[in-house]
């Protein structure tokens, strides 16, 4: 078995709402990157809310290294070595740069570690260095996307997942995002992406994933997904992907 | 000259025991979107404590402190678990809690009326009657010590929430919940935590309070107003904004009180509540609201 996370036929929604997952199956392969992809509504930044503990699995299992996850609080999934960064980011905008960044290292016992650790990802990331003590809150949207993405890596996770990092981005700057991206794959890191911008998406991930209504329609390697005939038809309005 | 002082004095002395009295609530509300009507009657019942203590053995208001910190803190943990924490993920929360601690507020005033009658108290330690004299003026030692004593804890609850770990996650929590909880914040055990600090806030207050206005079960309701007033200038939630707003008013409302009349000092507070609504409803350091 060489996945390291397995969506089982999950059902989930919000409160006593409407099943917005029905059947979701997901197979994550350590060290890739993956991409998930499809219309709005379909289910995807729900699929990383009931992954991370935030919705309740209703159906289903989700097994992260042949261990279930069901049940547990978004701090026990994150102490097993599973961070998320949400589509708003998550940071805290009264608190400067490097309070946000020791946030990130909360879950951590060693705290002179933890500093350590933090000076190592300033070194990553110079911006980051340089506003310190700037508030969160005063940054533009790429350098906060920056320091939400950095900030995953002082944990040194097994797996990051990131709901449409590009949002609100200038493509210049969506660019930077996904060589963060990479560079966190670099390390080692399994990575989770949720993408608005299927085409993108894709060009940038190993693996793509394609959800519709809910329900996992097909995965496989991120080329074959783009070149799939069923994804135009579903996904790019039947024209001709790029 | 020396009246402008005089009067100058007597605010800023009253002010750090407003600050103390309101930086419970912007605790509570700040972490837990709580608007806690409740507060006030809760200070009341901190200076009960202290008024138990100093007429049946003869304790000093100001040894009572930790004494009412800790009891008062419980009720917060009892109240929480009782109340609060069932109802943590509604919607409709902040709003929910405005009703449900005014039920609060009028069963703890009952309560204390049972317990201790509705005759006007106050603990009356040497140091409440004495002055202090610098030429013409004069600082009243009672408020003098209670306003240095709020600042103390103040300070102390300042550099908690600023450097402990503890503190990080309650302003994390404060700000960014979801956040928070992601990064592996107990969100829960937070909002707990910090309702009994909040409420323990409410104890020492009480106690200080003791010695420097009269009191009895009902007179929470002439507080509600004035601290919403102190909490919503400085901005719902930031303990900076509660301080200099309660200087600020405590300080404009002596100068009512000694210039206009007396009668017309607490108009101050509820004058600039309306004022700030109109004008700058987040408050001087509070968020600008979304527009949802």
């Amino acid at each position: 078995m060489s996945e390291l996370l397995h969506v089982s036929n999950v059902t989930a929604g919000y409160g006593d709402g409407p099943a917005i997952l029905d059947g979701a199956e997901l197979r994550v392969e350590p060290g890739k990157v993956h991409c998930i992809i499809g219309p709005n509504g379909a289910g995807k930044s729900t699929l990383l809310k009931a992954i991370c503990g935030m919705l309740k699995v209703r159906n289903g299992d989700v097994l992260y290294k042949g261990e279930s996850l069901k049940g547990l609080r978004p701090d026990q999934v994150l102490r097993k070595g599973i961070c998320f960064v949400p589509q708003e980011r998550a940071l805290f905008p009264k608190m400067t740069v490097r309070e946000n960044m020791r946030m990130g290292g909360f879950s951590m016992s060693d705290k002179s570690g933890l500093e350590k650790r933090i000076d190592e990802i300033e070194e990553l990331f110079p911006i980051l260095k340089e506003r310190r003590d700037q508030h969160a809150g005063t940054m533009s949207g790429g350098q906060q996307q920056t320091l939400a993405m950095a900030r995953t890596m002082i944990l040194k996770p097994d797996i990051v997942m990131l709901d449409e990092p590009s949002l609100g981005l200038a493509p210049k700057i969506v660019q930077e995002m996904f060589s963060i991206m990479k560079m966190m794959a670099a390390e080692g890191i399994t990575i989770l992406l949720v993408e608005q911008n299927a085409l993108m998406g894709l060009k940038n991930s190993d693996q793509g994933v394609v959800l519709d209504l809910g329900r996992t329609l097909f995965s496989g390697p991120a080329d074959d997904v783009l070149r799939d005939p069923r994804i135009q038809d579903l996904y790019l309005g039947g024209k001709k992907a790029a | 000259m020396a009246d402008i002082i005089q009067t100058l004095i007597l605010g800023l002395a009253l002010g750090g025991v407003f600050a103390l009295m309101g930086s419970g609530l912007s605790l509570v509300f700040g972490v837990m979107r709580i608007v806690n009507l409740a507060h006030p009657v809760l200070i009341i019942a901190g200076a009960y404590v202290a008024y138990w203590g100093f007429r049946l053995y003869g304790i000093d208001p100001l040894m009572m402190l930790p004494v009412a910190i800790v009891i008062l803190a419980a009720i917060g943990v009892v109240l929480y678990k009782l109340v609060f924490e069932r109802e943590a993920r509604s919607a409709k929360y902040s709003e929910m809690t405005v009703l449900l601690t005014f039920a609060i507020a009028m069963i703890v005033e009952g309560a204390l009326g049972g317990f201790f009658s509705n005759t006007q108290r106050v603990t009356s330690p040497d140091y409440a009657t004495d002055a202090i004299f610098i030429g013409d003026v004069f600082i009243p030692t009672g408020q003098l010590y209670a306003g240095i004593l709020s600042l103390i804890i103040i300070s102390v609850l300042a550099l908690f929430l600023k450097y402990s770990s503890f503190g990080y996650a309650i302003r994390a929590t404060t700000q960014n919940r979801e956040a928070a909880e992601l990064l592996g914040v107990n969100v829960n055990r937070v909002a707990l935590v910090s309702f009994a600090i909040g409420i323990g806030l409410a104890g020492a207050a009480g106690c200080l309070v003791s010695f420097v206005f009269s009191f009895f079960p009902a007179k929470h309701w002439e507080w509600i107003a004035v601290l919403m007033s102190l909490v919503v200038l400085g901005g719902m939630g930031s303990l900076l904004g509660t301080v200099v707003a309660s200087f600020l008013l405590s300080v404009i409302a002596a100068f009512v009180g000694t210039y206009v009349g007396a009668t017309w000092s607490t108009m101050t507070f509820f004058l600039a509540l309306f004022l700030i609504l109109l004008v700058r409803p987040q408050g001087l350091f509070g968020e600008k609201p979304e527009l949802a």
